[in-house]
């Protein structure tokens, strides 16, 4: 464990934010989460958009509820320890975009619930080589009514199927964008989750007239 | 923090009952003169929640991983654990918990109660939000200064 950043020092004579004695002002943050099997291009993907090299950051969780795929050991704790790598972006001084990356596999959505609480949407990352590891985040956001775009990352510019198919291949509503974009470059990114805040809009307007 | 756990089987400071009996052993009493080369792996194989006196849970579920976290001006001097000194140390500017988590080393759900703790005890303050439903003026917001960025 390295201490660098804490100086030893006194709590209470630690001086506050800013300059003028009075403490900073937190920024509002926001979240944007983006799923996907393993080696589809998460990090790459926080790392293109991140103002920070991506940070990794360990989640060590309990779960009473982890037997979906075997009922018999329903009744166990299990704990599971996940990796997840994010980002941050700063918008202005009081609005911070946070974007969490996290493993697609059912076995990881106990956490989802906590993960998705107050984010604006998701990006499904799909590789067209293996296009059914993304099945279960879109399952989970469907379910959820958080609102995705699907993103199909084109590693070199390759893709095994049109995007047409990749939505006939999930079955999602028509209103679900389906979009190929390329997690190495920050533009390609920041036009993916620029859709996905579209989705978003859409809902919370929505929201807000009824 | 830099002690071994006695408790973990894992632990090489646990001593051998019969360290002759050891294939490596050239017989005889010896002092637990390794226990000094292992001491700096303790971070990463003590089981985290050892940090939290064992708790699990009982973190406020408002607290998520992006919550902010700044230093409460008010704070009275207090001895703090070496860990909760580094979170402390880290929040002179506005951080999140996720940050805090990751540049520590600290398990998210350690990072969670910890920071709860130290809310409790007057040092930092915990920016939890009232709604966390994003309004459309927020997201126009977001969208704005992602456009901004090349």
């Amino acid at each position: 464990m390295d201490y660098e950043q804490s100086p030893d020092r006194h709590v209470g004579t630690a001086r506050v934010g800013s300059e003028d004695g009075r403490p900073k002002k937190a920024p509002v943050p926001v979240k944007i989460i983006v799923a996907g099997g393993f080696g589809v291009g998460k990090t790459t993907t926080v790392g293109a958009i991140s103002e920070i090299s991506p940070l990794t950051t360990e989640a060590e969780m309990t779960s009473a509820s982890m037997g979906i795929d075997d009922p018999g050991e329903a009744s166990l704790k299990t704990t599971t320890t996940i990796a997840m790598d994010f980002g941050v972006q700063t918008i202005d001084q009081t609005l911070k975009l946070y974007i969490f990356g996290t493993p697609g596999q059912s076995r990881f959505a106990f956490m989802w619930d906590d993960l998705i609480k107050g984010a604006l949407g998701a990006l499904v990352v799909v590789d067209t080589a293996r296009i059914d590891d993304c099945y279960p985040a879109v399952d989970y956001f469907e379910r959820a009514g958080l609102p995705f775009v699907v993103g199909v990352n084109t590693f070199n510019g390759q893709m095994n199927y049109s995007l047409d198919e990749v939505r006939w291949a999930l079955a999602i509503r028509e209103d679900v964008p389906v979009l190929a974009y390329d997690a190495r470059f920050r533009g390609s990114v920041r036009d993916a989750l620029l859709v996905v805040l579209d989705q978003a809009l859409d809902k919370a307007i929505r929201q807000k007239s009824t | 923090m830099t002690y071994p756990d006695p408790d973990d089987p894992a632990s090489p400071a646990r001593p051998s009952v019969r360290p002759f009996l050891q294939p490596s052993s050239s017989g005889g009493y010896r002092p637990a003169h390794r226990v000094e080369e292992t001491v700096t792996d303790q971070s990463v194989s003590l089981r985290p929640f050892v940090i939290t006196s064992g708790r699990t849970d009982g973190a406020d579920p408002g607290i998520g991983m992006e919550t902010q976290v700044t230093l409460n001006p008010m704070a009275a001097p207090v001895r703090l654990s070496p860990e909760m000194r580094a979170i402390v140390g880290m929040c002179s500017e506005p951080v999140s918990v996720a940050e805090i988590s990751a540049r520590l080393h600290l398990h998210l759900g350690v990072a969670r109660i910890l920071v709860g703790d130290l809310r409790a005890a007057g040092q930092l303050d915990v920016h939890v939000l009232d709604n966390d439903t994003p309004d459309p003026e927020t997201i126009m917001r977001v969208i704005r200064g992602l456009r901004a960025i090349t």
